[in-house]
């Protein structure tokens, strides 16, 4: 991880840094869920739930699936693709993982909707990949946005030649 | 002399602090764009992906080799197998399970075409084992666009009920299940799966439908479901000598349906 260049004492974290520890976090959790649903669907288990057969009900339903690919593989995908980009520095890694959250909170959206509005059930492995989904959108948001980010700019040649003349001043 | 550096210093600096800002209003521009650009292509991406989700199976009546393909297996699965109204199997048969359905839930659907429910009527139904009884009780139907339809779908199938073809409308219509929340159900969806049910008087069907007992059964069904806590379908419950058990999955394997039946045996 990054860390910022202090002049003295312990050495502080980034924010960007603090960003993408707290997004490679939350990326685990999500894979964790991805990988349970996705082996308890191909393996043909049932899905441990808090209420009645909420999860199986929504696991069921012809929503659960995009084009024969159940989502919960194609969340778990997600999640592993924000990892990566977790990994890759500078512009393209934040866009990266930008983009895949966005996707993934628009879809979770969508597949919220369907469970409130269609199936009138709801999972709550889903509705917890949901919210880990959304917090992802908001922290990618945040490290696309800063300005002040990890890779400082660097510095132009004029500026070391301006501080030179000026220690060369001085000496005189 | 000092006066004139430090005026050049001055200078300098402030060209440097133009340069710095003209840097970062650029920087920022060219965030704007990039963050613009993957907000549109992630809402394109995703746009994309609930069309493929929203558009999948249609369902509906089948025509042609697909029709007669169903037909044909719908007949192998039921055939030699008693049937008298909603019940399917012997009538002595030691162990009942009750299903809760709605012919438009697509989550009895999933159960009756690939959940437990086959290999409990090749096996446990067709050796006398075990006999199932169908009762209505409104879900689907009831959130869709027209829940006024319940009594007159269900109807529809237990007046093929009367001709002890109950269970063969009932599997064509979960085999032909529209998309849910589409509205289908109506006359002619209702009249094409009586004429795919093979051996139906088509006159006697439609006279049966005005039959009041059959609206009455609905009803009743619906009565004992709220009586009995049902709050979902498929909800199921087994009755034997030892009992009364109901798988808690909302679409049992086979292996849980044969788990609630040594349970009640």
């Amino acid at each position: 991880m990054t860390t910022a260049v202090g002049t003295a004492g312990p050495r502080r974290l980034s924010v960007d840094a603090k960003l993408r520890i707290a997004i490679g976090i939350l990326t685990l959790v999500g894979i964790g869920i991805g990988t349970y649903l996705t082996y308890t669907h191909y393996a043909g288990l049932h899905v441990l739930c808090l209420s009645s057969g909420g999860c199986e009900t929504v696991q069921h339903s012809r929503w659960s699936k995009l084009d024969g690919i159940p989502v919960a593989t194609l969340g778990l995908a997600g999640y592993i693709g924000i990892f990566i980009s977790v990994w890759i520095r500078g512009e393209l890694g934040r866009a990266i993982g930008f983009g895949l959250a966005l996707v993934g909170f628009l879809f979770s959206m969508y597949l919220t909707y369907r469970e409130a509005f269609t199936i009138h059930a709801y999972c709550q492995w889903c509705l917890g990949s949901a919210a880990v989904m959304t917090l992802l959108a908001i922290l990618t948001t945040v490290r696309m946005l800063r300005t002040d980010s990890a890779e400082p700019v660097a510095p132009k040649k004029t500026v070391d030649r301006a501080e030179r003349r000026r220690q060369m001043a001085a000496r005189r | 002399m000092a006066s004139r550096t430090k005026q050049k210093e001055e200078a300098r600096a402030r060209r440097l602090a133009e340069e710095q800002a003209r840097a970062e209003r650029t920087r920022r521009d060219r965030r704007i764009r990039t963050v613009g650009g993957i907000v549109l292509g992630a809402i394109v991406v995703v746009v994309v992906l609930i069309l493929i989700n929203s558009g999948g199976k249609k369902g509906g009546i089948q025509t042609g080799a697909e029709q007669n393909a169903t037909v044909a297996a719908v007949n192998q699965m039921f055939a030699g197998i008693p049937q008298s109204g909603a019940t399917l199997g012997n009538p002595k048969a030691p162990v009942t399970m009750t299903y809760y359905g709605d012919y438009q839930c697509p989550v009895c659907q999933a159960f009756t075409l690939q959940g437990g429910f086959p290999q409990l009527v090749s096996n446990e139904v067709r050796q006398g084992k075990v006999k199932v009884t169908y009762k209505s009780f409104c879900t689907a139907t009831c959130n869709g666009p027209n829940p006024n339809i319940f009594p007159t779908q269900q109807v529809a199938g237990l007046a093929a009920g009367k001709q002890n073809r109950f269970w063969q409308y009932t599997e064509l219509f979960y085999r032909e299940q529209g998309q849910e929340d589409t509205g289908y159900v109506n006359e002619a969806y209702l009249t094409a799966l009586a004429r795919q049910t093979t051996g139906l008087n088509l006159t006697t069907w439609q006279a049966d439908r005005n039959d009041t007992s059959l609206t009455n059964q609905v009803n009743a069904d619906q009565q004992a479901a709220k009586n009995t806590g049902v709050s979902g379908t498929p909800t199921l419950i087994f009755q034997g000598p030892k009992g009364q058990a109901a798988p808690s999955a909302a679409v049992p394997t086979y292996a849980q349906l044969q788990q609630a039946i040594k349970q009640v045996s």
